[in-house]
């Protein structure tokens, strides 16, 4: 296995609201191995803005330690700094600039300008869908636009890791499909991606490597396979009927479904259960109205996240 | 410290203020609009007189405009830390591949050079359209006043800008400065005939410091010493600023 690209150690960060500590971040430890896509999750106020925050070196941890690519990110944050783009949350431009100028301004902090920049921008730019709008100042685009030219930055330089903080938030679906290539094309390069999202389908979709985390504690890790078997029993059944069983909810209940939801004649339901359990329960229901169509899935990374979270909320 | 990220943040500044050249404009020659308005008007309309011996009006003030035009200069640039912070790339930045005192060094160079360029150029219209005797020998001690004057005084703003997250607070703050260091200052009159409480305020002013060294540089009045020790001073002043303005950046929690 090759170094990891980051490794955070116990990593703790306390804020101190009106006299009372708040722990952000609570012990945390893992690490990111280089070339992967790491996807950082959690529900809202779970300490993942928080982490990235200390692992790009914007905000000192409380205790604990950070490694990025070697570098300690209090002691070396110059070090670390040279090594890794930053999109944060909010959306981040040079209102005043044009666009071009956005993208060389970035490239120039990391010793990068001349013609072979300019090419890049030109290049990049058109990726991006922003060539039209190059020599417009971004105060005068939409915010959509402002949040391309922001992640458009990350491909004008070659750092080892970049952080994406909700990149794809403001981005139409064709565009995010697109950097979502980019990201995947950057990985595979070698480049280590570490993102955070609240959209879980492009966690599943992107990620190699998944962090649930909730109160600033770790409550899960692993590739996606890994997490759902932990929530191995939990299987998604879609039926569509001719017509809906009147004994639907009767017949449900009786195999302990957690959830069932219809629409038309499409029943979907949420089973907690051996396999064969899901089977028979289709067959009980197929002896009630005609089966048109079946189709049973695993977990989603959704389902994993909501039921490893909420099994974290539990109170201890 | 890296020439790559100084010339980065100054190359940043210096495209941000060249989208308006109207500002530019107005930031190089409005000392001169003051020093016409205020030298002109006080000097020939209500005849005031420097109080010192062969020093009219107009020569005693402008050591006052150039001292206003730098401490301007260092407001106007600390403010625009609220500008990246409200674009969302004060953040960003402080991610990019450069120190702390790099980005704050960065950011007033590019105000530096125009700081200096007004100076010049105020002096120089003094000299030509208001007669003001100019000692170009010390141009020098100009040009350092002008740049470690606009430095000192921005880092000390930064300091504020940076801790205050509310625009509004900021600029009531910028004004409660205006009045208290320009007004308590050998800006606008000599401190000798003032009453002993103003006097000393004055004197532990460093805007007083800064243009007394500014007086001498371009119309030759004051004593060598006391220059510098105002001169220390202000350097010392200077320097803390810039150490708790970098405290201030480090802090961002």
């Amino acid at each position: 296995m090759s170094t990891p690209a980051i490794v955070v150690q116990n990593l703790v960060k306390t804020f101190d609201v009106r006299g009372r500590p708040i722990h952000a971040v609570d012990d945390l430890t893992f690490s990111v191995q280089q070339g992967s896509i790491f996807g950082l999750l959690g529900p809202n106020g779970a300490g993942k803005t928080t982490t990235l925050r200390i692992m790009t070196t914007l905000t000192r941890p409380s205790g604990g330690r950070v490694e990025v690519l070697g570098y300690d990110v209090v002691k070396a944050p110059l070090e670390v700094r040279r090594r890794i783009g930053v999109v944060i949350q909010e959306q981040a431009a040079d209102l005043l600039l044009n666009v071009r100028d956005n993208l060389l301004t970035f490239a120039r902090f990391h010793g990068a300008a001349g013609a072979a920049v300019r090419a890049r921008a030109d290049r990049v730019m058109a990726q991006f869908g922003i060539d039209d709008v190059a020599d417009r100042k971004v105060q005068d685009l939409s915010g959509g636009v402002r949040r391309r030219v922001q992640v458009a930055k990350m491909f004008m330089v070659d750092v080892p890791i970049v952080f994406l903080d909700e990149f794809s938030s403001g981005m139409d679906a064709i565009l995010k499909r697109s950097v979502m290539g980019l990201l995947r094309a950057q990985a595979a390069g070698g480049r280590t991606i570490v993102l955070t999202t609240q959209i879980l389908t492009e966690a599943e979709e992107l990620c190699d490597d998944i962090l649930i985390i909730n109160h600033g504690r770790r409550v899960a890790h692993g590739s996606l396979a890994e997490l759902k078997q932990l929530v191995g029993r939990l299987h998604e059944v879609t039926i569509v009927f001719d017509r809906v069983p009147d004994a639907l909810q009767s017949i449900a209940a009786g195999y302990g479904a957690d959830r069932v939801t219809v629409l038309h004649n499409t029943v979907q339901l949420q089973l907690s259960d051996e396999e064969s359990r899901v089977l028979d329960l289709v067959a009980a229901l197929g002896r009630h109205a005609r089966v048109q169509h079946v189709e049973i899935a695993g977990a989603s990374l959704e389902d994993v996240f909501v039921q490893l979270t909420q099994k974290a909320e539990a109170p201890r | 410290m890296t020439t790559r990220a100084l010339d980065a943040v100054l190359v940043r500044e210096a495209k941000i203020r060249a989208t308006n050249s109207l500002f530019i404009f107005w930031d190089l020659l409005y000392p001169l609009g003051y020093l016409l308005v205020f030298g002109i008007g006080v000097n020939a309309s209500l005849g005031f007189t420097s109080g010192l011996p062969g020093v009219d009006y107009n020569a005693f003030f402008l050591a006052g405009v150039l001292g206003m035009a730098s401490f301007g200069i260092a407001s106007n640039t600390s403010w625009s830390f609220f500008l990246d912070r409200d674009n969302g790339i004060f953040y960003e930045m402080l991610t990019y591949p450069m120190r702390r005192s790099e980005y704050l060094l960065g950011k007033v160079l590019f105000n530096e050079l125009v700081g200096l360029v007004q100076a010049l150029l105020t002096i120089a219209l003094a000299a030509a359209l208001l007669h003001v005797p100019v000692r170009v020998d010390r141009l020098p001690l100009l040009a350092a006043a002008t740049l470690v004057g606009t430095a000192g005084w921005f880092f000390f703003y930064a300091i504020f800008a940076l801790r205050i997250r509310r625009n509004d607070a900021f600029n009531t703050v910028t004004s409660v400065f205006y009045f208290v260091f320009l007004f308590a200052s050998s800006m606008f009159y000599p401190l000798d005939p003032l009453p002993r409480a103003f006097r000393l305020a004055a004197l532990a002013n460093p805007i007083t410091w800064q243009i007394d060294v500014l007086r001498y540089a371009t119309i030759g009045v004051g004593d060598t010493l006391r220059i510098t020790i105002e001169s220390a001073a202000f350097l010392v002043f200077t320097a803390a600023s810039f150490a708790v303005a970098i405290h201030a950046l480090q802090d961002t929690d």
